[in-house]
């Protein structure tokens, strides 16, 4: 299982190394294909480590890990080590401070005698980073669909690069390495660190690779992510700070053993809020919520479509992710008090403000990008629920959101490939010259929207489900967000797809079908959202550990249960009206489940 | 022979037993300057390839007090003109190492008539800053911060003769010159109150006298402000600029970061011992808000600064004013004590690691040079990564590392200050850590156009520039401990944790 762990983080980054140093001008075959292979093999990886990993954990607390290594990275206050070339006896404290032995010392730090088994810090201890990788059922998934898309961008890349192939590839395939190191890391630097790396390839990827704006796009995204990111670290050394402080562990950074810790002895509220508004900074930005989403469309039209389906496929669920890893585990009061409000309505204002966007939009893939602001919207309502069906309902919404927006984005780009415009104004009636093609996009834009059967049903039912027991208004509204995504995922569908042929000027006669390669992209994520839709229970199933643990903290464990057992069961085989049956008998038992003790 | 002469020969030889490494380093530095003008003619040529031989000698010294260094005696000494403790074992190691770099960068800078003297320049100031870390007296600190800064009048002087270098070389004398002015003043007035220039003794003095201290106050003012101007502490960085673009890149290179060390080192050294037994802490009450500001405008200044540059060296000159900024944090913590981890450890990780970054930098500026003319503009590297992918993606990693970007060592010291600065707990000082951040989100700016000229334009011409090994070496060797430094930071942090384990 580590060896395999390990190999599946390591490939791509030894394979996208061996590529650059070894053949850094390799024609654009040679390096795709080898990029190709790369991304399979990890993939196989990645299947072969969902298959070892236990179903459930053997630890205990908000925050758990079915599989893990742990490595010391760097021990911050510890018992002085022993030098290897400084002759120890001969120090005393006072001599190294330059005080004399008679003067009275008024700091403790000089005071302490010098005994290596005694610590330096009053609260007593090592505070260690590690390097600690873990794995639980909702990282594995995120790690899925990160080796999932990688292997559909590098396949829609095929023709789209054909400059520095060698160095663009390398860039997904450590992207891609970024990324699953982000899902394995377990240690708050760690994840810190994973996660602000992952703006390295991409930035050069949108700003090498990207549309004629490429260099504008790059910087924005850029700096903008970077200073959330960095008023987001504030947040996590405070946090780490006030936690040592409280509790006393030597691992602070470890995510787990802080969870557990903060279990125990909560932090007070006051204190909870402001790290929580710190640290939603960052992922708030990411994720990206309404007032911080300006960035999004802008990025999404000017990078190349390798670079917008692992942003919008993976990246921009880092946000969602952290959420889960960190604020709501560790900050479970603040999350309720002062989160749950923020995050709904500024989640609601995005799905309506999204949806009007999108539908405003005649740049197609500038549409999908408004798309996802909605969608994920809807995500984090169900997040923010904090009940076990709106967690469950999020992280789903992450996985599908990720299949399908990687899906339309790849299937934008196929088009652009083809006319070389999105544009809704030039295109139309391409069902009668593309027919494959556009099946597709009209199947994935139904998996989008949300039409049962399809992967994006589950998800939204359980997000909404879960935010209704908090609070109906923010429900309502959110409902609002698939009737609005049907609107205008539709209207592109109808005037793209159908009604008379329009193409742009010029010679059209040799624009042919989906071919064998791009059917190879595609195809996967087709099925994958037929196959989540069909059957949820699988995903499901895997997360349901991770969501129970964290929804304990809100809710007592027995009613957690009961709760998940009525959302899971009816939500198999619905239809639209009976989802909205659910909802009448969620109505019914809200107010038991209103009163459920919250911590 | 009478009595005191013995005991003053054996003195003599205690205290050079105590700088064998800076004797060796001396030496050398003697025989570039005797036998160096015998190769060469009068008109100043010489044999072609002379400078690799006076480069080998530089490299075989310094190498030769590496070994002394790693295997002397570590007995701990406070009395006597010279103190040895850890302090003392880091600095030395630290600037050991950055000295093997600088000969390195300053290899190919040189002309062979000249590159006796340069690379002596360099050996002598090594010696200084060893010899700053080691002293223990008023007098043998100025004599040793004069002993790196005259070297340096001559070492910024010697590569080039056009007026832009001359310039930079007055620029800095005068300079430099004013600033030990101020500092000697300083260190009149400290000796005027406690009557001795035995730091030790200084501070039992400042502890037993009951008056407030304020000729100490006074003094110790002139000093801080001696030394910013070393450290180029806003507001004594205006020079650093434009010193920086008019010499050549290996004076800038040694610029941006051995007075930088001399001066933390002086600093800690002077501040600790008298900070600390003040009484009434009324010394510590006038020093630390003053650092404070320091800290605060220096950071402020040098990011806003940097971000109008377009000149590289300019660009760099006021990086380095900005994470001076960021070091004069953990020397405001470090004061603090219990916090952990401690500011002054944080303080000597971030100095090795931020000379690993900038030398490393100035590397690969000198290895990019076009028919030996130095790189200028941010447009010179338009491209780079085309015509030479290596060094765009080594200067890529030095400014990330400068940025404190994952993975680099910069992201960690960065961490490390900032969490010294949280972590102690003071509302001031967190004050601090998040000015660190704007800071930090601002710094990345500048280093991110570099990184964008370099990755996202075309190149303007197809120029491969020199292919001279000793900047790539040099440059490959920063690359590589700035990265590992990431993955094992311990290495590191257990000489720092040595030096502090108290």
């Amino acid at each position: 299982m580590t060896t395999l762990v390990f190999a599946m983080l390591l490939l791509p980054a030894i394979a996208a190394v061996l590529m650059l140093v070894l053949d850094a001008k390799a024609t654009a075959a040679r390096a795709r294909g080898f990029a190709l292979v790369a991304t399979v093999a990890t993939l196989i990886l990645s299947w072969s480590v969902a298959y070892q990993l236990p179903a459930t954990s053997q630890q205990a607390g908000p925050v758990t890990t079915r599989w893990e290594w742990r490595h010391t990275w760097l021990t911050l206050a510890s018992p002085a080590p022993a030098p290897t070339v400084v002759n120890h006896e001969a120090l005393s404290p006072n001599v190294i401070r330059g005080q004399s032995p008679e003067e009275p010392k008024n700091t403790a730090s000089t005071s302490k005698p010098q005994d290596p088994s005694t610590s330096r810090s009053p609260s007593g201890d090592f505070i260690n980073l590690e390097f600690y990788l873990g794995l639980d059922g909702l990282g594995m998934a995120m790690i899925l669909l990160t080796t999932g898309l990688c292997v559909s961008a590098i396949l829609v890349s095929w023709s789209e690069i054909r400059e520095r192939s060698a160095e663009f590839y390398a860039g997904i395939l450590i992207l891609e390495a970024g990324l699953i190191g982000v899902f394995l890391a377990y240690d708050l630097i760690l994840f810190y660190a994973f996660f602000e790396f992952t703006l390295l390839p991409l930035f050069l990827t949108i700003g090498v690779w990207g549309g004629p704006k490429r260099r504008y796009a790059a910087g924005k995204f850029f700096i903008y992510t970077l200073a959330g990111s960095l008023v987001m670290l504030l947040g996590l050394v405070s946090l780490v700070v006030e936690t040592q402080s409280l509790t006393g562990i030597s691992t602070p950074f470890s995510m787990p053993d802080m969870a557990r810790a903060l279990q125990d002895q909560p932090l007070p509220v006051e204190t909870q809020t402001i790290l929580f508004l710190l640290i939603a900074t960052g992922f708030l930005i990411k994720v990206p919520m309404f007032p911080f989403h300006t960035w999004l469309p802008l990025v999404h039209v000017e990078a190349p479509t390798a670079g917008s389906v692992d942003l919008a496929g993976v990246l921009l669920k880092l946000g969602c992710y952290g959420f889960l890893r960190i604020a709501i585990p560790m900050l479970p009061d603040a999350s309720l008090t002062v989160g749950q409000p923020l995050v709904a309505i500024l989640a609601v204002i995005g799905v309506v403000y999204g949806s009007l966007c999108a539908y405003h939009q005649t740049d197609i893939k500038r549409m999908v990008a408004y798309s996802s602001i909605a969608h994920l919207g809807v995500c984090m309502l169900g997040l923010f629920a904090l009940n076990a069906e709106g967690l469950s309902g999020g992280i789903c919404m992450m996985i599908n959101h990720g299949l399908a927006t990687g899906a339309l984005f790849s299937l934008v780009g196929m088009i652009h490939e083809r006319y070389h415009t999105r544009s809704l104004t030039d295109l139309g009636g391409l069902a009668s010259r593309i027919p494959l093609l556009s099946a597709l996009l009209v199947f994935i834009s139904f998996a989008s929207i949300g039409l049962p059967g399809l992967n994006g049903f589950i998800g939204e039912i359980l997000s909404l489900l879960g935010m209704f027991q908090v609070s109906a208004i923010y429900a309502v509204i959110g409902t609002t967000g698939v009737v609005l995504s049907a609107w205008y995922l539709l209207r592109m569908v109808q005037v793209g797809l159908f009604g008379p042929l329009r193409e742009p000027a010029g010679d059209h006669s040799h624009v042919s079908d989906l071919t064998v390669r791009e059917g190879l992209a595609i195809w996967p994520l087709a099925l994958a959202c037929l196959g989540l839709g069909l059957f949820p229970q699988t995903l499901l199933n895997l997360i349901e550990p991770d969501v129970k643990a964290l929804a304990v903290i809100y809710y007592e464990p027995d009613e957690v249960i009961v709760q998940k057992t009525d959302a899971i069961q009816p939500s198999f085989a619905m239809t639209n009206s009976t989802a909205i049956v659910t909802s009448d008998q969620a109505v019914e038992t809200i107010s038991s489940i209103q009163t459920g003790e919250r911590r | 022979m009478s009595q005191p002469d013995a005991a003053m020969i054996s003195s003599v030889t205690s205290a050079a037993g105590k700088v064998i490494p800076e004797l060796v380093l001396l030496g050398t530095v003697c025989i570039n300057f005797l036998v160096g003008p015998f190769l060469v003619t009068p008109s100043g040529r010489a044999l072609p390839g002379l400078r690799h031989r006076w480069g080998g000698i530089a490299i075989a010294a310094i190498c030769t007090a590496l070994y002394l260094w790693w295997t002397g005696s570590t007995e701990v000494v406070t009395t006597g003109p010279f103190r040895v403790d850890n302090i003392v074992w880091y600095v030395r190691g630290v600037m050991l190492i950055a000295a093997l770099l600088l000969v390195l960068v300053n290899w190919s800078q040189i002309e062979d008539g000249k590159a006796a003297e340069s690379h002596a320049c360099l050996l002598a100031i090594t010696a200084g800053v060893n010899l700053v870390a080691l002293a223990n007296d008023l007098t043998t600190l100025f004599l040793a911060l004069e002993l790196i800064s005259i070297p340096t009048y001559l070492f910024l002087f010697l590569p080039r003769k056009d007026a832009a270098t001359q310039e930079a070389g007055v620029k800095y004398f005068l300079l430099s010159v004013f600033s030990s002015a101020i500092m000697l003043y300083g260190f009149s007035l400290i000796y005027g109150m406690a009557g001795t220039t035995d730091l030790p003794a200084i501070q039992t003095a400042l502890a037993n006298s009951n008056q407030t201290p304020v000729l100490a106050i006074l003094g110790m003012v002139f000093v801080v402000a001696g030394l910013a101007f070393r450290l180029t502490a806003v507001p004594f960085h205006f020079y650093a600029p434009d010193v920086f673009q008019g010499s050549a890149a290996s004076g800038a290179a040694l610029l941006s970061f051995v007075p930088k060390l001399a001066g933390f080192i002086a600093l800690i050294r002077l501040l600790e011992p008298v900070v600390d037994a003040a009484p009434g802490l009324l010394l510590a009450d006038v020093m630390l808000p003053m650092l404070w500001w320091l800290s605060v405008i220096t950071m402020f200044v040098g990011n806003f600064l940097g971000i109008l540059q377009n000149d590289l060296r300019r660009m760099l000159a006021y990086s380095g004013v900005a994470h001076v900024g960021y070091m004069l944090v953990g020397l405001n913590v470090g004061h603090h004590t219990t916090s952990v981890p401690d500011g002054i450890e944080a303080l000597l990780f971030y100095l090795a690691v931020y000379g690993l970054m900038t030398i490393g930098a100035f590397a690969v500026l000198i290895a990019a040079e076009r028919d030996n003319k130095p790189l200028e503009t941010l447009d010179q590297l338009a491209g780079l990564h085309r015509v030479r992918p290596g060094l765009a993606l080594m200067l890529m990693v030095f400014m990330f590392s400068l940025a404190g970007m994952p993975p680099t060592a910069g992201f960690l010291a960065k961490l490390n200050l900032f969490f010294a600065a949280w972590a102690q707990g003071d509302v001031s000082n967190r004050w601090l850590a998040l000015f660190m951040v704007i800071n930090a989100a601002m710094g990345s700016w500048y280093y991110l156009r570099v990184v964008g000229a370099m990755y996202l334009r075309e190149p303007l011409d197809e120029h491969h520039g020199s292919h001279a090994p000793a900047p790539i070496i040099a440059s490959v060797a920063c690359t590589a401990m700035v990265i590992t430094l990431f993955f094992v930071p311990t290495w590191l942090w257990t000489m720092v944790q040595t030096v502090r384990s108290s």
